[in-house]
């Protein structure tokens, strides 16, 4: 037996509760259940799961395509400089933590009950505040915390909590006990979500062995309970998962979640307050909103209400619950009931509010706190191994039509030493499992919650995204590919440098130049082969800054990219980290041409074929016709010498991808006519101009807009004139004359996109205080 | 009795049209014991899309209102008229620790300004301005008579020193400020010593030099604090002026702090552009009344 194939050995600590071992040191049964799952306790093993847990964590954005990326401070394309975020890894411990099915039940019990109390003491100090007025609850108390909210006095939403969330712990006495109330904006359920589909992935015989109860179903009670918190007399009501946007630390949570739950996700720019009414600002004008499940935080929620924070938010919005026309989930105040200043006061309003007795008591601070086995790659000594840790659990509990339903498992954070076990600040997830629950329903069929069917729209915000994106992806790859292609004919035939006086240089510039989109300057005389390197060197710093821009693009709208797109979009992530550090390799270049090769492919094959689609498209399309024209223009606009047209239309065909198409055809040498002919002329050349002007024809059609459809067409008139190598002041007339007339529609084209389609007025400002 | 008319105008200039502007006002003046509110009216400019009138957790009238077409300012007219009674002056006294004791169970609408908030917190800084002053057995309306003083005589009235989000600290540490800094100090001074106080928005009349004509359109809207003094009742001081009780002062409304009553608040939503405000309050004492 090898070294790496000994199980691991757990001591479990002396004197307190661990989840192996019972005080006699024999094995628990919830443990048995957990070794039985995992097949293998060897080290190897271990690390090997823990491992595939970081890719597929990876593979869903989870471990933070933006916070693990680093980006530079870049502008973004408002002009406004990018938000720095922290960096948050996280990672899923390969062991899980089990719970038996008579437990379960008890923390199930508890954690229902408490929901009903929290709700209860809202309504209460919302509305008869009873428990202050009996001086249970000290008015001057409630009245200067900070999560009170005084507008809220005088309101009775349908319902305050929708979602709630407790973490409870045990001590090391065995009992469970609460540690934290989650009220105002709960997080932790999409992460336990991803989680168990990361360990199913991993482990699928071990769950159904174990026959550990799913969780998924919790995603549709959670859909159908916001559908019913939906302001009354609203039929067919339709909810938005609201994120404060990539910025906040659970972005992927909530842009996991709406993809689960069938839901928009939408940021502050989507929203607007109309006739006290809230309005989704998508493609095709306003469509109404009635339930927001918010993930934003309510100090950041309306800058109109007092407490608000900055001046992003959705003004008039909490108004506009109070008139009841749109349900926050949770109401506005919610936060309220999580005040760990009101944790004292629980057990009396208990009596109280329900006339009971509240089945879980507070944590007492500095109380020890019982443990469970976790695995460390690099132990105390510096082997993979167990250690002892505390493990909080976090249970999600959801109000809906039926009333409240706990979920089966979830997610536990897994104390490092030294931490407080209410703050969230574990890096370490544990998913938690719940066996041998008997009635629950595999699987529940549903009929099909009355949503109304939105596939057709989509934010504004979003298609902006989308299109940027495109074009940043188009970008990048026609960077990438021309630094490429000139740099191996450099490479291959350093004599180049030298031909045509100097001729041949001056098109590589050039068509490096038009790569970066930068103004071709034509001056034959001042051209190096020092030069020439230094623009290969801009090249890919430029398609660097490309690649940065695509994915900060992409980190806003990953709801409407595949799975596998993300998993593209962390490679294309690290390797921008690569480009940003050093002049890399031509074959890292190669690779990164394969990356956007996979994006594009997915985009084409794996996106369906919606308004968000076509605005992806459009960008991708409106860039490669303007990629065409430049490259042309850089590279054979100069009437150089017959000698260099030969290595620089083989440049040009190459940066557009058509060098083999035109072998194949031609079988000859290059000819200027057949060149040109095949780049902008050629309808059945995906990489040729007319190629993309179909394409643009066809989006803008679809789009029913008769302007974008004008200009298409002027650029398409354009295209049809015929190209000769007529020369004037070392430049090719008519190719000159031929990329000015066709593009300046398309340039017109896209600034008319924008205008007609994204651009919005949406940031809000405080007026002055008067 | 007398009768006041107030004319408070708002208006905001923005260097480009702004596509939204959502306003949040508290100008309509509460009726009181001591005060009569005889009309109100708020006039917007371009006319509001939408328009919602409501109560407020600390009893004020709100105006919520909405212009969604573009606009290059905004108006706020409010002209309302008012009459004063005088108030009878305090019979007798009580020793402020009594009211303390029966502060608490006096009902959620007293204990409620026991709170302190993050614009009146509970700073150690605040002895200074009350030892001495709410000494053992002393009268509550002789104590607060003595704070107010004490406050107008130690702070220097200094427009230039604090903006509304100067914190409470700093006023404190450098003893200037203007109304607001001064009403926000006595809430938290009394609050401090166990007793409710409200952070009072209103105007005030300014008085004209002996012959001269009284300028018009040069005030500002005021502020001023209220202790409760247990069967007494609830009792104005304005600091800013050493005036208790106050002579010529109209109430809007009232609440734990400025930003309780905040007279407008705004958010206007559109390209970035720049902002100019002007605020001009007038009060005349109409001679008809």
């Amino acid at each position: 037996m090898t070294p790496a194939m000994e199980p691991v050995l757990y001591l479990a600590p002396r004197g307190g509760y661990d989840e192996t071992a019972d005080p006699t040191g024999a094995p628990r049964a919830t443990w048995s259940v957990a070794i039985d799952a995992l097949g293998s306790l060897s080290p190897g093993a271990l690390l090997q799961r823990q491992r595939d847990a970081d890719r597929l964590l990876d593979a869903e954005g989870a471990g933070h395509l933006v916070h693990d990326l680093a980006l530079e401070r870049v502008s973004d394309r408002h002009g406004a400089e990018a938000p720095m975020v922290d960096s948050r890894p996280w990672r899923l411990d390969p062991l899980p933590f089990v719970l038996d099915a008579a437990e379960f039940g008890f923390l199930a019990q508890a954690a229902a009950q408490r929901m009903r109390l929290l709700e209860a003491v809202l309504v209460d100090c919302a509305g008869p505040q009873t428990l202050v007025r009996d001086r249970l609850l000290p008015a001057e108390l409630l009245y200067s915390l900070s999560s009170f909210r005084a507008s809220v006095v005088g309101l009775a939403p349908r319902r305050w909590l929708t979602h709630y969330a407790v973490d409870v712990v045990r001590d090391a006495s065995g009992v469970w006990r609460v540690v934290h109330d989650a009220t105002d904006a709960p997080s932790g359920l999409g992460y336990a979500l991803l989680q168990r589909s990361v360990l199913a992935r991993l482990l699928p015989e071990g769950l159904r062995y174990a026959n550990v109860a799913p969780i998924t179903a919790h995603a549709d009670r959670l859909r159908r309970a916001l559908t019913s918190a939906a302001p009354a007399g609203h039929t067919n009501p339709r909810a938005v998962v609201f994120t404060a946007g990539p910025g906040h630390p659970s972005y992927v949570e909530h842009s996991y979640l709406a993809t689960r739950l069938g839901l928009h996700l939408v940021e502050n720019a989507d929203l607007v307050m109309r006739e006290g009414r809230l309005w989704l600002r998508a493609l095709d004008g306003l469509e109404p909103i009635d339930v927001v499940y918010r993930r934003v935080e309510d100090g950041l929620l309306d800058p109109l209400e007092r407490d608000h924070v900055g001046t992003s938010g959705v003004p008039g919005i909490v108004w506009g619950a109070r008139v009841g026309h749109v349900a926050l989930a949770n109401a506005y105040g919610s936060g309220l009931a999580e005040a760990r200043a009101l944790a004292p006061f629980m057990p009396a309003a208990a009596q109280m509010l329900l006339g009971e007795t509240l089945m879980l008591s507070s944590l007492q601070p500095g109380s020890a706190l019982s443990t469970s086995p976790v695995f460390v790659a690099a132990g105390t000594d510096g082997r993979p191994g167990l250690e002892p840790r505390a493990v909080v659990l976090r249970l999600h509990v959801v109000w809906g039509p039926d009333g409240p339903s706990v979920m089966p498992g979830g997610g536990g954070r897994i104390l490092a030493h030294g931490d407080a076990p209410h703050q969230p600040t574990a890096l370490l997830a544990k998913d938690i499992w719940v066996v041998g629950l008997q009635g629950e329903p595999r699987s529940v069929v549903v009929t099909a919650p009355p949503q109304v069917d939105f596939g057709p729209s989509v934010p504004k915000r979003a298609a902006d995204a989308l299109y940027w994106l495109g074009r940043a992806a188009e970008r990048a790859e026609v960077a990438v590919r021309t630094a490429r292609v000139v740099g191996a004919q450099l490479d291959q035939d350093p004599m180049l440098a030298n031909l045509g006086e100097g001729g041949w240089i001056a098109g590589a510039e050039g068509l490096l130049a038009a790569a970066r989109n930068e103004a071709t300057i034509f001056d034959p005389g001042a051209t190096t082969r020092d030069r020439l390197v230094h623009a290969l060197q801009l090249t890919v710093a430029a398609s660097a800054k490309q690649l940065a821009g695509l994915v900060q693009e992409a980190s806003s709208v990953r709801e409407y990219l595949s799975s596998t797109t993300g998993l593209v979009l962390g490679r294309i992530a690290a390797t921008h980290a690569r480009l940003v550090e050093h002049n890399p390799p031509s074959d890292e270049l190669d690779l990164v041409l394969v990356d956007l090769a996979a994006l594009s492919g997915l985009a084409m094959e794996s996106t369906v074929r919606g308004p968000a689609w076509r605005f992806l498209d459009l960008g991708r399309r409106i860039e490669r016709a303007l990629a065409v024209l430049g490259s042309v223009e850089g590279a054979l606009g100069p009437a150089t010498q017959a000698m260099t047209l030969q290595p620089l239309a083989e440049a040009v065909l190459a940066a557009n991808e058509s060098l083999v198409a035109y072998r194949r055809r031609y079988r000859s040498d290059v000819d200027l006519d057949a060149v040109l002919d095949l780049l902008l002329r050629d309808d059945s050349n995906p990489r040729g101009l007319v190629f993309q002007l179909d394409r643009l024809r066809e989006h803008v059609a679809a789009l029913a807009w008769a302007d974008g459809l004008e200009l298409v067409q002027r650029a398409s008139t354009a295209a049809l004139e015929s190209v000769d190598g007529a020369v004037l002041g070392g430049r090719r007339l008519a190719v000159d004359s031929f990329v000015l007339s066709v593009r300046a529609p398309l340039l017109e084209l896209a600034d008319a996109l924008v205008a007609r389609w994204f651009a919005d007025p949406v940031s809000p400002t405080m007026m002055g205080h008067g | 009795m007398r009768t006041f008319r107030v004319v408070h105008r708002t208006h905001y200039e923005y260097g480009w049209p702004m596509a939204d502007g959502f306003t949040v006002a508290r100008l309509q003046p509460r009726t009181t014991p001591t005060q009569t509110l005889v009309s109100a009216h708020v006039e917007v400019t371009p006319t509001p899309d939408e328009w919602h009138e409501s109560v407020d957790a600390f009893g004020n009238c709100v105006v919520h209102f909405a212009v969604h077409h573009p606009h290059r300012s905004l108006s706020v007219l409010s002209t309302v008229e008012v009459q004063l009674h005088h108030p009878s002056p305090p019979t007798h006294d009580v020793p402020w620790e009594a009211v303390v004791v029966v502060a608490r169970d006096a009902g959620v609408h007293v204990a409620e300004y026991l709170a302190h908030t993050a614009q009146t917190p509970r700073l150690a800084a605040l002895c200074h301005l009350t030892d001495g002053v709410f000494s053992a057995d002393r009268g509550v309306v002789e104590a607060v008579h003595e704070l107010c003083h004490r406050i107008f005589n130690e702070f220097v009235f200094d427009a230039t020193f604090t903006d509304i989000s100067t914190p409470l600290a700093d006023v404190l540490a450098h003893r200037r400020g203007v109304c607001q800094d001064f009403a926000h100090t006595a809430v938290a001074a009394l609050r401090s010593v166990g007793l409710p106080a409200r952070y009072v928005s209103g105007y005030i009349e300014t008085l004209p030099l002996p012959g001269s004509p009284r300028l018009v359109g040069v005030d500002a809207s005021h502020a001023w604090c209220s202790v409760w003094a247990g069967e007494l009742g609830w009792l104005d001081l304005d600091p800013t002026n050493d005036q208790m009780p106050p002579q010529r002062h109209v109430t809007v409304g009232w609440g734990r702090d400025y930003d309780d009553v905040a007279p407008v608040r705004g958010v206007v939503i559109g390209p970035a552009a720049t902002q100019s405000l002007t605020v001009s309050v007038d009060v005349v004492e109409s001679l008809l009344g």
